[in-house]
């Protein structure tokens, strides 16, 4: 018999994280965590000025 | 009392206010409920409050005002965390400030962002709307900031674009604390927001250039230009008007106020404005570099 824990928000970090744990006999038998945002900078930075992509990326 | 005077003076307040603004601080009976939200951003925000020194970020979160929900300080997480939230806008509604940091997605029914399995856009909806004033802090949750440039994938925009509400703006990349300080301290000694301009910014921080109140400026006039970094001219603090500063185009107190009490802000530090209290200003005042 496993149950599934979700905390969601993850707080006193920085960005949205959601971690997903599987217990089963008081263990942790399976886990995902997963990044809850997508800003796509990878993307915005295509093409661009490449002395520009420092400025860019400090904001990830 | 010396913290009471910077910030009175960046809000444009004459020195007869020093006192009164000195009692906003020493009435505990007055904090208000905030509540801090965090939608697309990269937390520099919440970064730029740690660095707050009129006053400094204990005295304002435990004694001006009542900090009831920030996802990077508060021990509480997950459902804990949802109740907080919901306990906080249940008991204040009308009343509490919401201050927002970062940009809300609003594509594909805003899918791109979401906390405790909610979209951005419905916990902004949820949440900005039992507020008594919402306070947009940072580029992106004033206007939306780098994750909104082009060709912006997830669809993001500032608070009041996505939800078209009013809020106050305090834009910058990131923010100074000292304009976030000076309009909570605003609120509460005259009972209202302060002055804003059409972009809902408040005038006292954002009513003059860069290049108006820049310590260059006279370079800029006598014809005075840096061209290239790390020349001698560089080395003589000439105007950065041709490797690209924005000053010009760009609306912020930071030549008179400074980042990190007073010590320096970027064009004192040798680089170009880049125009980070502006609207779009990642589109529009690219590339940083090259002048427009």
């Amino acid at each position: 018999m496993s149950r599934k824990i979700t905390i969601d928000p993850i707080t006193r970090i920085e960005g949205h994280l959601r971690i997903e744990v599987e217990i089963a006999g008081g263990k942790v038998v399976n886990a995902w965590s997963s990044g809850q945002m997508f800003r796509g900078i990878e993307v915005i930075l295509r093409g661009r000025d490449p002395r520009d992509a420092p400025l860019f990326t400090q904001r990830t | 009392m010396k913290y009471c005077g910077m910030l009175t003076a960046t809000m444009g307040l004459s020195a007869s206010f020093i006192p009164k603004v000195a009692e906003v601080y020493a009435a505990p009976r007055q904090r208000p409920p905030v509540v801090w939200l965090q939608f697309g951003e990269c937390t520099g925000c919440s970064e730029a409050l740690l660095r707050t020194m009129y006053p400094w970020l204990d005295e304002l979160v435990l004694e001006i005002i009542s900090l009831e929900y920030h996802e990077t300080v508060m021990a509480a997480a997950g459902y804990q965390a949802e109740d907080d939230l919901k306990a906080a806008i249940k008991k204040y509604q009308g009343k509490f400030i919401c201050i927002v940091e970062g940009a809300i997605s609003t594509k594909d029914n805003g899918i791109y962002g979401k906390i405790a399995g909610k979209t951005f856009l419905e916990t902004a909806n949820e949440v900005c709307r039992k507020a008594g004033t919402v306070i947009s802090v940072g580029n992106c949750a004033s206007f939306g900031g780098i994750q909104a440039a082009a060709p912006n994938p997830g669809g993001y925009k500032g608070v009041s674009d996505a939800l078209g509400i009013k809020t106050v703006n305090i834009p910058g990349c990131p923010y100074n604390p000292i304009n976030l300080v000076g309009t909570l301290v605003n609120y509460l000694l005259l009972g209202k927001l302060p002055d804003l301009d059409d972009l809902g910014r408040p005038l006292f921080a954002y009513g003059t250039t860069v290049h108006d109140q820049c310590p260059r400026r006279s370079h800029f006039e006598n014809d005075e230009f840096v061209k290239e970094f790390g020349s001698k001219e560089a080395e003589m603090g000439y105007c950065l008007y041709q490797m690209g500063c924005k000053g010009p185009d760009t609306y912020n107190n930071c030549p008179t106020v400074k980042f990190n009490d007073g010590t320096s802000f970027p064009i004192q530090a040798g680089h170009p404005c880049i125009g980070c209290s502006q609207p779009n200003f990642w589109d529009k005042m690219t590339p940083f570099f090259e002048s427009a």
